[in-house]
């Protein structure tokens, strides 16, 4: 008996373990299949208002189809990155997800054939005529996946991003400062806050990309939109070594000279610079949009937002920003026409509603009806307007080749830790332009 | 395992006589089994270690010879990889960063530990057990939360660090944003996080050297001093082969630190080689040429380790 009792006692342990080793093994499948009706959707809404939104736009969508259900799942944005392309290289992709734009995930993905071109829905839709040219653009690839810019549109966009001074009304009142027109009066309000003992500008850089916002926006006020479309789409002959980056980056220098930056900005974080402007330890703080209904819940009626100021009155601004990551529909959808016709709910009027009730920043227009004025959403709503009708939503300049956030990033640090100087800060941002383009072709 | 199953047979066999009597049987046919048993019994060892060990290494070295976006299929490129490796100039400097943070890694923490550890044996301290979890609590904070617990204290603004320096009249760096000081920071939040590791091994082979040692130290009239010389020390050979080598890879294969605190700058002055393979791996999508670095990490790890482990003298048997 004692023998038998230890051959099952072995047999059962050696079980044991192979069924441990073997519940250890990795889950290689992320979901079950959609089936019939069912629409699966991806996207970096994970929390807070925007995951609201699109939730309850699911919820509509599947009252109104009565047959369909649809299933949403909000990820970390590099996470998502991550999942969908080890699901879609799998066949077990969702039908629907944010691809991120570029050479990120949505280059690769199109050179792989894992997600649909969206030219036919975006007719029927009319999607282009809900968003700026220039917003599309950056939706759009080839078909072989190479040029980016340009040929079929492969994601729609439902929010947007623009870069701008948020402002302390009340530090602004006390120093008798105005909303700037030109940049020469932006610069001269900054050196009365300065000769105040106000930091004019509040700024954290030490996950540096703030300073790609400050330079980018010193730079959208001596550059075309020709010019930096071609950079950052890679078309025609642009150089980063000209004498505006050279320029902009000579200005960047003289305003930390000038101690128009926060004191000890290298050690401070993104994450902490806002809430020290939020507490009223500066004057302005240039932060997206995104940051605007933090500001509004911590400073109420006392923060208000305006975009860079042109050189000249009346002239243009290329601005910082660009559209959220847009929604494109992968090869595993089972019913691609279901998908869009979702994806057309996320850009409705309905949508728009939504959005505009969170103080989240929609791609389209906003109507005039829908804007509160003195309010920080409404100087935003205001300022996106006029931004989106002048096509002047300029681009993240660290679009312009896959290595190039980390060459312009450590090269702006060290421009602001006088490592550099403009000049060769220039041909760096070159060099790397210079050999990725080599390696393309 | 086998062995040890084995041996706490015979002793059952021994003690328990009446038992033994009647199933001395069993157990000579337990020995005589077949010659597949060892190996049944290591099978979900080894389950394990082939599927997160030996399967990811070989996959990681086949990825290391290919061109990959992520995407798509990999493309073979033979060793262009590794030839592209020799000649950035970024895996260079990072892997120069990793040299220089070893004594901060290293060393630092193992003097840190060692300190405490004899006080608290030698001295007899009172409060030895709060000091034991005290100096341990650092070591099994994650990375990423030890990130963010010292980018608020060297915070420029509001850290306390500056604030008390500022208090007594200095005008202190930003540390963290420093081109000069961010290394050696980073070097020494490290030192920080490690040495609690090292107090307990430290500790823990001090309460294993016998007593009779130092009361003979102490009958041939040695002071504190040179008991710390003659006796501790030579009995803590062991455990410093041990924490030698742990810290020495925790010095090159460092990333949560350094991401959470400087994410590889100013500019790429603390950029080190872990983090240069996740970027390019991950960030930019050359799948291929980060593996390739993770094998090149991986070999430097390995003979490093191996000859700390032969000059400390932790291969001894």
């Amino acid at each position: 008996m004692q023998q038998s009792n230890l051959a099952v006692s072995r047999r059962t342990i050696l079980a044991a373990s192979t069924a441990l080793a073997l519940g250890a093994l990795p889950r290689w499948t992320w979901r079950a299949r959609a089936q019939g009706g069912n629409l699966v959707f991806w996207d970096s809404n994970n929390s807070g208002g925007l995951q609201e939104i699109v939730e309850t736009l699911a919820e509509e969508f599947e009252a109104q189809k009565q047959d369909v259900t649809v299933e949403h799942q909000g990820f970390e944005t590099a996470q998502l990155d991550d999942q969908l392309q080890r699901a879609v290289q799998s066949g077990e992709g969702p039908d629907i997800s944010q691809i991120n734009n570029g050479e990120n995930s949505m280059g690769p993905m199109v050179r792989a054939g894992l997600i649909l071109p969206m030219d036919d829905y975006a007719a029927q839709y009319g999607w282009n005529d809900l968003l700026s040219p220039g917003l599309i653009a950056r939706n759009r690839y080839t078909e072989d996946g190479e040029t980016i810019g340009q040929g079929v549109i492969w994601g729609v966009s439902s929010t947007a991003e623009i870069v701008g001074f948020y402002y302390n009304k009340q530090i602004f009142a006390d120093n008798g400062v105005e909303i700037p027109e030109t940049f020469a009066e932006l610069e001269a309000a900054m050196q009365t806050f300065k000769d105040n003992g106000v930091t004019p500008l509040v700024f954290g850089n030490l996950d540096p990309w703030p300073a790609i916002h400050l330079f980018g926006e010193i730079h959208g006020t001596m550059t075309t939109r020709e010019y930096l479309d071609g950079l950052i789409y890679r078309q025609g002959d642009n150089s980063w070594d000209t004498d505006e980056i050279q320029q902009a980056a000579a200005k960047l220098q003289e305003w930390k000279t000038n101690g128009y930056l926060q004191e000890g900005f290298e050690g401070i974080s993104p994450d902490d610079a806002w809430p020290l402007f939020a507490a009223g330890q500066g004057a302005m703080l240039m932060q997206g949009s995104w940051q605007a209904p933090d500001l509004a819940a911590e400073m109420q009626d006392n923060v208000g937002f305006f975009l860079m100021p042109p050189r000249e009155a009346g002239g243009t601004v290329l601005h910082v920003g660009g559209v959220g990551i847009p929604y494109g529909i992968t090869q595993d959808a089972e019913n691609p026409d279901l998908a869009a016709e979702f994806i057309n709910s996320l850009v409705s009027e309905r949508a728009l509603e939504l959005m505009v009730e969170q103080s989240a920043l929609p791609a389209q227009s906003i109507p005039a009806e829908m804007i509160t004025p003195d309010t920080l959403a409404g100087d935003l709503y205001t300022a996106w307007n006029e931004a989106n009708e002048a096509d002047a939503i300029g681009h993240y300049m660290d679009w312009a080749t896959p290595t190039f956030y980390a060459t312009l990033t450590s090269e702006l640090q060290r421009l602001l830790g006088d490592q550099t100087t403009p000049e060769a800060f220039a041909q760096a941002l070159q060099a790397d332009y210079a050999g990725f383009l080599a390696e393309q072709s | 395992m086998l062995a040890s199953s084995r041996s706490k047979a015979s002793l059952l066999g021994e003690t328990e006589p009446s038992l033994a009597a009647g199933s001395a049987g069993r157990f000579r046919a337990r020995r005589q089994g077949s010659p597949w048993e060892p190996y049944l019994y290591l099978l979900p060892g080894l389950l394990i270690f082939g599927l997160f060990v030996a399967l990811p290494l070989v996959g990681t070295i086949a990825l290391s010879i290919t061109q990959w976006d992520g995407y798509g299929t990999p493309t073979f490129t033979g060793l262009s990889n590794y030839v592209d490796a020799a000649r950035d100039p970024l895996f260079r400097s990072a892997a120069w960063h990793n040299l220089i943070l070893i004594p901060y890694f290293a060393l630092l923490p193992a003097l840190l530990g060692l300190l405490p550890a004899v006080l608290v044996q030698q001295m007899k301290l009172r409060w030895a057990p709060f000091f034991r979890v005290g100096l341990f609590l650092p070591y099994i904070m994650p990375g990423v939360l030890i990130g963010v617990v010292w980018r608020w204290l060297l915070n420029p603004v509001f850290g306390p660090v500056n604030v008390a320096l500022k208090a007594i009249g200095l005008n202190p760096p930003t540390w963290l944003g420093d081109f000069q000081l961010a290394l050696p920071t980073v070097g020494l939040i490290g030192a920080w996080a490690a040495y609690g590791f090292c107090y307990v091994v430290f500790l823990a082979g001090i309460q294993k050297i016998p007593r009779e040692l130092y009361e003979a130290a102490r009958l041939d009239g040695a002071n504190g001093l040179q008991e710390f010389w003659t006796v501790t020390l030579p009995g803590l050979r062991r455990e410093m082969a041990v924490v030698l080598s742990v810290n020495l890879i925790n010095a090159l294969r460092v990333f949560d630190v350094v991401a959470a605190t400087t994410g590889g700058g100013p500019g790429r002055e603390t950029n080190v080689v872990a983090l240069h393979m996740i970027d390019s791996a991950f960030k930019i999508n050359r799948v291929g040429y980060g593996t390739t670095l993770a094998v090149l990490l991986t070999l430097v790890t390995l003979g490093l380790s191996l000859l700390v482990l032969r000059l400390v003298g932790g291969l001894d048997d």
